[in-house]
């Protein structure tokens, strides 16, 4: 298995074959993976929030919102050799790790709204998700293999699912 | 003081982290922990995180439940009463350290009712960053230590503030820091 690239918050990280696309303790953000398995090259990206609403912080970390992490991904996996026609996706995240009764709807339930937002996007710009694993109260921790093009997801008490 | 034992709290410390760098503050992300998430409204509206260990949060259980269930093994226990004996522990010393904050102000608060989590100190640290995250690229943490019980079973935890974003301002005021 080739070098493990850690992708923090709100970063974006184009990589070759054999490396390993990494994300520690994903809560309510989403791991969006995007990939070219003929041309060997692959993607992810760390997205915290729906929705940049044009802000001018979206310029310099495009990875934090879904609406300019998604495009800005696409755009590097091309670059970096990807055949926009062949691009797949797959994706983990947006789970609630706590529930409030009473609270403001949608003040801790930005991971379904991050998925929501992903899923919407990801269908706009024609690109298939193979798999994915979404919501419920959990963290996880993802790995990317670009050798055999798994995800791997990984849930404490839980153990290990490759989609 | 809790369940009769004496509490030791530190000075709470304040500081500024970029909410990129939040996942690995406190150490290991992928280390297992127990936290318990309240919100606050009032005077000083903000979010407050109790957290610990996920060894310390189930001794800080036992204790609580040993000095309510007489007979009834430790274990017997479901694990839903553990969370709800958790959550409500959590709740106690965050209403507590709540109080004193809002004691200085002379400010009033209501407190929600508490929600627990188990998962990897990564996860449950990025619910902070992605509450902060909402309206910048810096995170306010107020941050403080409490050591429950003399040394043979003593339980660590952390408290962590979360203001919201102006809150901080009249927080200030009232305290004449400007």
């Amino acid at each position: 298995m080739g070098k493990a690239h850690h992708v923090g918050m709100a970063d974006l990280v184009v990589l070759s074959s054999p490396e390993t696309l990494v994300t520690l303790g994903l809560g309510s953000c989403i791991g969006l993976v995007i990939y070219d398995s003929a041309a060997r090259v692959a993607g992810m990206v760390h997205i915290m929030l729906p929705d940049s609403g044009k802000s001018p912080a979206a310029l310099e970390k495009p990875g934090k919102y879904a609406d300019t992490a998604i495009p800005a991904l696409i755009e590097e996996v091309c670059r970096k050799g990807g055949v926009r026609s062949r691009l797949k996706a797959k994706m983990a995240g947006g789970s609630q790790m706590f529930a409030l009764p009473g609270a403001p709807a949608d003040f801790l339930a930005v991971g379904s709204r991050n998925s929501k937002e992903t899923l919407e996007i990801l269908k706009r710009l024609g690109i298939p998700l193979v798999a994915s694993d979404l919501g419920g109260n959990k963290g996880r921790t993802v790995e990317f293999s670009t050798e055999t093009w798994m995800l791997s997801v990984r849930i404490l008490g839980k153990g290990t699912t490759d989609i | 003081m809790l369940l009769d034992r004496p509490v030791d709290m530190d000075v709470p410390t304040a500081e500024i982290v970029s909410i990129y760098r939040l996942a690995e503050y406190y150490g290991d992300p992928l280390s297992p922990v127990s936290a318990v998430f309240v919100r606050s409204e009032g005077d000083f509206p903000c979010s407050l995180i109790f957290l610990q260990s996920e060894e310390d949060g189930q001794t800080l259980v036992d204790l609580l439940l040993s000095s309510q269930c007489g007979n009834i093994l430790l274990e017997d226990i479901p694990g839903e009463i553990r969370d709800s004996a958790l959550a409500e522990g959590g709740n106690i010393i965050l209403s507590a350290f709540l109080n004193a904050v809002n004691e200085l102000t002379s400010g009033v608060a209501s407190i929600s009712v508490p929600s627990a989590a188990h998962d990897m100190l990564g996860s449950i640290l990025q619910v902070m960053a992605v509450l902060f995250g909402q309206y910048g690229d810096d995170a306010l943490i107020v941050d403080t230590s409490l050591r429950v019980g003399e040394s043979s079973r003593s339980i660590a935890g952390k408290i962590v503030l979360l203001p919201d974003p102006g809150s901080l301002e009249s927080l200030f005021g009232k305290l004449r820091v400007f």
